[in-house]
């Protein structure tokens, strides 16, 4: 029993090396200064740099308007990562519910039509999307950065995996005692699936979050500009005339990853169930 | 399909209605558009375009070219799905077995997953790169000289690498929720009716995850076809040149970069077709095998 | 509805903008970085200058984002007032016959003069039509030019090369010296493209694709330009010549760290390596072959121009066209040359930048404009061709191939031609 334990955690921290090793080298990076880690590369150990990058990305005001500042910057990624997560969890455990739940006619159109959505990310139907979009006057909008994000169905697909699986006897019980569709679903399969909405919560923050293509079409206003926008400005220098600002871009991509770590920390107590907790 | 459900004329259509709404808006009707479009040969400002059948794809399909994309696509697809389930199940299960330490583990493993893509493929360039890239130093040692960009293999290598690594956190959240979703009582149950662990796991629990397994099956194939394509620019250094690309990245050179709308419509509609049939047949042969209660 | 939300667009910009009563217009470009921060003090500058337009530059992403999000907005006709456009794209949009408004045409109906001679020779063509009327204004300008680590033709005891044949001569003794002889950026803009320009050769018909899309064809096959590959393939295989694919920096790396003699990248590349080159460098011409009768004219340029996108009212093109004048006066064409390290596109600020001493201190900043402004030949006016952004990927692949072997230099260009001209043929249609 010992012996195992001890492989668990070997395996456990050789994971989790692997994983954040990168992490841990890009904060080291972000504390150099742009020309060594151009010719270096990465760092292990810390530079001289930390506080006047970090100082220079929160506050410096960038852009042609001078909004565009590091602080702005994440409150839009916010306000993006935040409505798309929650936008998506809404619709998709609705339509989840309506397909494991209910007996209807369409059912089986429904699932299909549904469920083609998977296979297509927005990127290759992005262009005429853009059309939708400026045809109902959405361009500059939170509205029209989010709502297309939401055409796919990973989070009705999660659902129904989930519902599906929840014990049968649960819905008998609950019809004894009387219950409808609206009471089933709030009082017993919402609470039954907080690990799950946690989940999709962590991943869909982080997508919306992360999103860059879609905003850089959507928006011309620079008041709307993205975390994931300004790593992007900062990298896509031609290297052939200039050096990136690497230690700026790694700066921000350090800031980028505390709020979805916030995310994590906050619905952990979600996910960190022991052996003690009592049966369902 | 559950044995009782309710059955209500309007509430499942109420239910439905938000989310077909945004898929027929944002998805249907610009697939539409993308299929009509690939009957033509069309200037991408909409002044010319020139209806030609089917040469879209017969062009396509006849090009040695597109079907070697084709043929790195699919065990690009096969190896970076495999190694990326299995990595995260293997974390998720360790995870959820220790007692000491649980909790900064899962922290420290579901937090990785936050890292922006530029950022993932700028540390991947950095740690590939041809004259200072520390795994092309080790490699060095072991009389591997890597050279990423130029040679075929060595790219599609350390393509595979850093496309496993970003999507080893995305299964571990989800097979760990799989996990903790577990009753309690069915996993003591197992433990006293069955003393080999990996036996247990692999006769009870991972049964139990099948709906999981299943769902992450479908959404690692969809990644590793179409969200490694940040990864697969960034390791190219968008220069594709003799390198591996996928199919979706040479949409994204035909259609994006290059303004050819109907070549790039074709080849997203045999894309959709495909991964159609991928999904049909995975819902079809796969799910059968899944017991959900 | 719409129309409602249109307004409240309006109102939103309009509130953005310092004046009310001026006339906006709206600027989408492909730059980051320091570049990017230019384009702004240029905004800046011109906004400062008059009272009359208030310009706003809004960054679009990378010079393809920019292009394809100029492409989806005029098709909804929410198009900028200015669009910049890579060297590659020039093709698309000048072909789209109504997306733009000639450069030269807008200028003129604002009441200005236009002489297309006050720009210098490399510049002149490459954005313009068939009759050499500008479509495009010429905007962020480069040259390939070859630079060069002065401590290893030192320790050879050997001068820098004006031609490929006296390279031929000094690469056995740059490589004694310890040093790889040469190393390359980009096959296809400086080995291909400007290897026609620099040694006077045709590079497709119909006038390199200038006079009409159909029926244009590649002469890639050409058994000079094969000659020229087959020379770099035998210098890699005796060791003068290092391919590290096709990544620009990875390319220009080993002369960063003094293991290269000869490096050929960018006019514009010496900011950057002013910071990183561990030794100290100078610069020349990208050299062309001697033997070749009527080689050595000027190169043309790399980068991008401004579009005046059409559909757009009167009073704004004539802020446009204020804009551009405003954009090529030598007091802003100097500044943004020495900010930026491309190229001064006219001749006056050339000449204004020259006469303030510029070049004394920075010599290597004059070696690009020096080398556009050499003697033009029939073949060095540039290209136009259709699909061109998979034209060059066609050759980066094949290139690629002839360096790791996979196929043989001759095969390549067979390659590049059919495939390249099956694209052009493609072309042609989407005009129809």
């Amino acid at each position: 029993m010992h012996r195992t334990r001890i492989l668990d955690h070997a395996v456990l921290i050789l994971g989790a090396l692997f994983l954040t090793l990168p992490v841990v080298v890009a904060f080291m990076t972000s504390s150099h200064e742009a020309a060594a880690i151009h010719s270096k590369g990465l760092m292990l150990s810390p530079g001289g740099h930390f506080v006047d990058t970090y100082e220079k990305v929160l506050t410096r005001q960038g852009g042609f308007t001078g909004q565009v500042t590091g602080a702005r910057m994440m409150m839009n990624s916010f306000i993006l990562g935040v409505g798309f997560a929650l936008g998506k969890i809404v619709l998709s455990m609705l339509a989840a519910y309506a397909i494991v739940y209910f007996r209807f006619r369409f059912a089986t159109l429904a699932f299909w039509v549904i469920f083609t959505t998977l296979l297509l990310p927005l990127e290759v139907r992005i262009m005429p999307s853009y059309e939708v979009m400026s045809g109902l006057g959405l361009i500059n909008t939170y509205t029209g950065l989010i709502v297309p994000l939401l055409a796919s169905a990973t989070g009705t697909f999660y659902f129904r995996q989930f519902f599906k699986s929840v014990p049968e006897e649960l819905l008998e019980a609950a019809r004894i005692d009387g219950a409808g569709p609206f009471k089933f679903f709030i009082d017993v399969l919402v609470p039954l699936s907080k690990t799950m909405i946690a989940a999709i919560f962590i991943i869909m923050f982080v997508y919306g979050w992360n999103q860059y293509l879609w905003p850089m079409l959507m928006t011309t206003d620079e008041r709307f500009f993205t975390l994931m926008r300004g790593i992007k400005q900062i990298l896509q220098v031609w290297i052939g005339s200039q050096i990136p600002d690497y230690n700026e871009a790694f700066a921000l991509a350090v800031l980028a990853m505390l709020p979805p770590v916030l995310v994590v920390v906050v619905f952990q107590s979600w996910f960190i169930k022991g052996l003690t907790e009592s049966d369902k | 399909m559950k044995r009782v459900q309710f059955s209500s004329p309007l509430l499942p259509y109420l239910f439905l209605a938000p989310q077909l709404a945004v898929i027929v808006i944002f998805f249907y009707w610009p697939s539409v558009r993308a299929i009509q479009s690939s009957f033509y040969l069309e200037d991408p400002f909409g002044f010319g375009s020139t209806f030609v059948g089917l040469d879209n794809y017969i062009g396509t399909l006849l090009n040695p070219e597109y079907l070697a994309i084709a043929r790195f696509t699919a065990i690009f697809t096969a190896l970076v799905t495999f190694f990326s389930l299995a990595l995260g199940l293997l974390l998720a299960v360790k995870a959820d077995a220790v007692i000491r330490g649980n909790a900064t583990y899962k922290t420290l493993l579901i937090s990785v997953y936050a890292i922006a893509p530029p950022v993932a493929g700028l540390i991947g360039m950095m740690f590939f790169d041809q004259h200072i890239g520390p795994f092309v130093k080790i490699a060095a040692f072991f009389g591997w000289e890597m050279k990423v960009g130029l040679s075929y293999f060595d790219t599609a290598f350390a393509m595979i690498v850093v496309a496993v690594w970003k999507q080893i956190p995305y299964n571990f959240i989800f097979f760990l929720s799989g996990l903790q979703g577990l009753p309690a009582s069915v996993r003591e149950a197992a433990a006293i009716d069955c003393r080999s662990s990996v036996k247990r796991f692999w006769t009870v629990i991972f049964p139990l995850l099948a709906p999981t397994a299943f769902f992450l099956l479908i959404i690692n194939v969809t990644y590793a076809l179409f969200d490694t394509f940040g990864v697969i620019d960034v390791m190219v250094k968008d220069k594709a040149a003799n390198n591996p690309i996928t199919l979706v990245y040479k949409v994204y050179m035909d259609g994006f970069r290059g303004n050819d709308i109907g070549g790039s419509s074709a080849q997203s509609v045999i894309l959709m077709i495909v991964v159609f049939v991928l999904t049909v047949l995975q819902f079809r042969f796969i799910e059968r095998r899944i017991h959900y209660t | 509805m719409i129309k409602q939300f249109s307004l409240a667009a309006v109102s939103i910009a309009l509130t953005a903008t310092s004046s009310l009563a001026a006339t906006n217009i709206s600027w989408w470009h492909g730059m980051a970085g320091r570049n990017g921060e230019v384009i702004n003090e240029v905004a800046q500058k011109f906004n400062a200058s008059q009272t009359a337009c208030a310009l706003t530059p809004v960054s679009k992403g990378t010079y393809e984002e920019a292009l394809a999000s100029g492409i989806a907005a005029f098709r909804s006709g929410e198009q900028p007032n200015i669009l910049q456009v890579f060297d590659a794209g020039a093709a698309t949009i000048i072909n789209a016959k109504g997306a733009v408004v000639p450069a030269e045409d807008l200028i003129k109906e604002a009441g200005y003069e236009f002489d297309r001679n006050s720009f210098i020779e490399g510049v002149r063509y490459f954005y313009a039509d068939s009759d050499g009327k500008f479509v495009g204004m010429p905007f962020n300008s480069s040259a390939p030019i070859m630079y060069i680590n002065d401590e290893a033709l030192k320790k050879a005891g050997v001068a820098a090369p004006k031609t490929w044949e006296e390279f031929e001569a000094a690469a056995p003794k740059l490589k004694e010296a310890g040093f790889i002889p040469l190393v390359q950026s980009q096959l296809t803009w400086q080995f291909t493209e400007n290897f026609f320009s620099r040694n006077n050769i045709q590079f497709a018909t119909n006038n390199n694709g200038y006079d009409s899309v159909a029926d244009t064809q590649l002469k890639v096959t050409d058994p000079n330009l094969v000659m020229m590959f087959d020379k770099l393939k035998s210098w890699a295989d005796q060791g003068y010549f290092a391919y590290y694919g096709a990544g620009w920096n990875d390319n220009q790396k080993p002369f960063e760290e003094n293991k290269v003699a000869l490096w050929i990248g960018s006019s514009g590349s010496f900011g950057g390596l002013q910071k990183t080159a561990q030794m100290p460098f100078s610069a020349d011409f990208l050299p062309y072959w001697g033997s070749i009768s009527g080689a050595g004219t000027n190169s043309f340029i790399g980068g991008a121009a401004l579009f005046a996108m059409a559909g757009k009212p009167a009073e704004e093109n004539k802020c446009v066209a204020d804009f551009f004048q405003f954009l090529t006066s030598p007091e802003i064409q100097k500044f943004y040359h020495q900010a930026t390290g491309y190229v001064a596109i006219t001749t006056a600020a050339y000449e204004l930048t020259k006469s303030e001493g510029y070049y004394d201190k920075t010599p290597v900043a004059e070696v690009g404009i020096k080398q556009l402004m050499l003697p033009a030949g029939e073949w060095s006016k540039g290209y136009r061709l259709g699909f061109y952004p998979q034209i060059r990927e066609i050759m980066e692949r094949e290139y690629g191939r002839i360096f790791s072997g996979e196929t043989s230099v001759k095969d390549a260009f067979d390659t590049i031609e059919r495939e390249g001209n099956e694209l052009l043929a493609r072309f042609a249609k989407t005009a129809g």
